[in-house]
């Protein structure tokens, strides 16, 4: 037997979702669902080894290739860039990054250089340089709805499911920038040195989707 | 002492010991191969004028360069590639040197990386340049089994040799009816196996048999199957004699007893903008990056005002140490055969002593302690195992 495939899963809710799709596959997942404070765990069946992570550092892990494969929203991928392969569009952990302001007021008027809050300072300048427009990026760690309510930012990027609590804090989104869902990404080199394993396993999963 | 005076600036380590030595022996061991094909060194100014990076098929991101500037204000960056000096040194002080010419490197290339990644600004580099020649398919054969060598003397059994065409993409690619951007967009997609994302741009444009060609390219890699999938898609004239020519060296490659350590991936799509044929990486297992790459590059001497074409390849000579050092490949540091204690006044025959011992072929240290005592102890932590007293009479203490 080879040494197992190890995957990064992004803790949380991702976690969840990944696991449910092995299970589907076929695999069992008691160890991991039973992890305890485990942080390495084995599917013996797949001959897998899970990784449990917080988002960033999935991409850490597989860039680095300790980790041969993770499971990571688009948001994290976008946010941190890196080099790795993406194979799969795991479809789950849907959502949508937007542009997002308080009700009424209205963001593209004037002739002010615009503040905008977000956690994800890589992406907003991106997407504002596509547009030809400056703006200001404040990097807020917590909740970003605060920055336009404090009066600190004309605007927010963030990541947007239902809206509601946009809906409660008097903010509307103003337009949507890119749809988000999980993503398997997958090391250079390994999806080189052990192609067959890796690719029998992302024909399973994506029969699965 | 100042904030800064004790640590390296980021991306950099001191190298020590075993680690150099690992380093220089895989630097030796490519010198070795490489001078006995009859290449000859170069070395290239560590600094070089930002303009010679960022023309136009030497499109390196100016944030990944570290820039200065000159007496004269012009921009100048730290060496991030040997090649394109190479060619320019080709170009210029070799115009009127016999072709073909092999010429070798072995020298460090700065990429300003993003901080906290873990990964290396300073990256010891060694390769080879095979300008010229009439015969290109000779000059591809000739570089590759130097490549195939160098991976084959580092670890023989758990290396990986995969070769490309960057003309497979370019012909394809070319056929599409789309702006530049998009093409560029199509090409960064590939060549990082985004199948979701270049599905999506794709369908945009269109529904074509050239299309459904580039939407299966990240998925063509492996063995000789990938030359039947290839042959079920989008061909044409151009593309079969790509085609066949690979298949060729593939095979010959294999024969050459090479067989189960080539694949082939028809989607590197360049990792350099400076590529216009055959390509090609090498890898060893547990690296999570490749440690050789190469092609050729028929286009950049032209740049300089001397249409020739070219092909070579280079070794990121850190990361096959490391691979040497943590799989125990590569040799350690032995403590010295012998330690000289001298008594006070007898320090210039210790030398004289020192180096009789050194001609007939020990290692031997002189000691610097003021006892016998402490020599003793000195020896046994390096753990040396003969002291030689020297004083009014001589004596050899074997620990």
């Amino acid at each position: 037997m080879n040494k197992p495939l190890r995957i990064a899963l992004t803790k949380g809710r991702l976690e969840k979702d990944t696991v449910g799709l092995l299970e589907k596959i076929g695999y069992d997942c008691t160890a991991v669902r039973e992890k305890g404070r485990k942080l390495i765990l084995p599917v013996p069946d797949g001959n897998l080894e899970v990784v449990l992570a917080k988002a960033n550092d999935v991409i850490t892990y597989v860039e680095h290739g300790v980790c041969d494969l993770g499971v990571v929203g688009k948001d994290t991928i976008m946010e941190m860039q890196g080099t790795f392969f993406e194979l799969v569009d795991l479809g789950f952990g849907r959502c949508r990054f937007a542009l997002a302001a308080k009700k009424g007021s209205s963001f593209y008027g004037g002739y002010k250089v615009k503040t905008v809050a977000t956690k994800y300072p890589n992406i907003t300048r991106n997407y504002f340089e596509s547009k030809g427009m400056d703006v200001d990026i404040v990097k807020i760690e917590g909740s970003v709805e605060l920055a336009p309510l404090l009066e600190l930012a004309d605007g927010i990027v963030d990541i947007v499911e239902t809206g509601t609590t946009l809906k409660e804090n008097g903010l509307e989104v103003i337009e949507d920038i890119v749809p988000i869902s999980a993503r398997l990404i997958v090391n250079t080199v390994s999806m080189k040195l052990r192609q067959h394993e890796i690719e029998s396993l992302v024909d399973l999963v994506e029969s699965r989707l | 002492m100042k904030k800064n005076d004790l640590i390296t600036p980021e991306g950099t380590r001191d190298l020590l010991f075993n680690d150099c030595l690992a380093r220089r022996t895989v630097e030796a061991k490519l010198e070795e191969l490489f001078k006995s094909f009859g290449y000859s060194e170069v070395v290239t100014p560590g600094i070089e004028f930002y303009d010679l990076f960022s023309g136009s098929s030497r499109h390196f991101r100016q944030e990944a360069m570290y820039k200065l500037t000159d007496s004269k204000g012009r921009l100048i960056v730290i060496r991030p590639d040997s090649t394109i000096p190479i060619a320019r040194l080709a170009s210029t002080r070799l115009a009127s040197a016999v072709l073909p010419l092999r010429l070798f490197y072995n020298q460090a290339v700065y990429e300003n990386n993003a901080l906290l990644k873990g990964r290396s600004d300073e990256i010891a580099q060694s390769g080879i340049e095979l300008i010229g020649g009439e015969d290109k398919e000779r000059a591809d054969y000739e570089s590759m089994c130097l490549a195939l060598e160098a991976l084959d003397r580092f670890d023989s059994d758990n290396f990986r040799f995969e070769i490309g065409d960057i003309g497979y993409f370019k012909e394809l690619v070319a056929k599409l009816d789309v702006d530049e951007s998009v093409r560029e967009e199509i090409r960064l997609l590939i060549s990082a196996k985004n199948y979701p994302a270049l599905n999506d741009i794709l369908d945009e444009v269109g529904d074509t048999p050239v299309t459904a060609s580039l939407k299966a390219l990240p998925r063509l890699f492996g063995g000789m199957e990938v030359f039947d999938k290839a042959d079920g898609l989008f061909t044409d004239e151009k593309i079969n004699a790509i085609l066949s020519h690979l298949k060729e060296v593939y095979l010959k490659l294999s024969e050459l007893g090479y067989g189960g350590k080539i694949s082939v991936d028809l989607g590197i799509v360049s990792h350099a903008d400076y590529y216009t044929g055959i390509v090609f990486k090498g890898y060893l297992s547990g690296v999570g990056q490749s440690v050789l790459k190469g092609g050729r590059y028929d286009g950049l001497l032209g740049e300089f005002g001397r249409p020739c074409p070219a092909v070579g390849f280079g070794v990121n000579c850190d990361e096959v140490a490391n691979y040497l050092r943590k799989n125990d490949l590569s040799p350690s540091i032995s403590a010295p055969d012998c330690i000289i204690y001298a008594e006070s006044g007898h320090s210039a025959e210790a030398v004289a002593l020192a180096k009789s011992l050194v001609k007939s072929g020990s290692v031997a240290e002189i000691g610097l302690h003021s006892t016998l005592e402490a020599t003793v102890e000195y020896a046994k932590k390096l753990g040396i195992r003969t002291i030689y007293k020297l004083g009014d009479d001589t004596e050899k203490i074997e620990l």
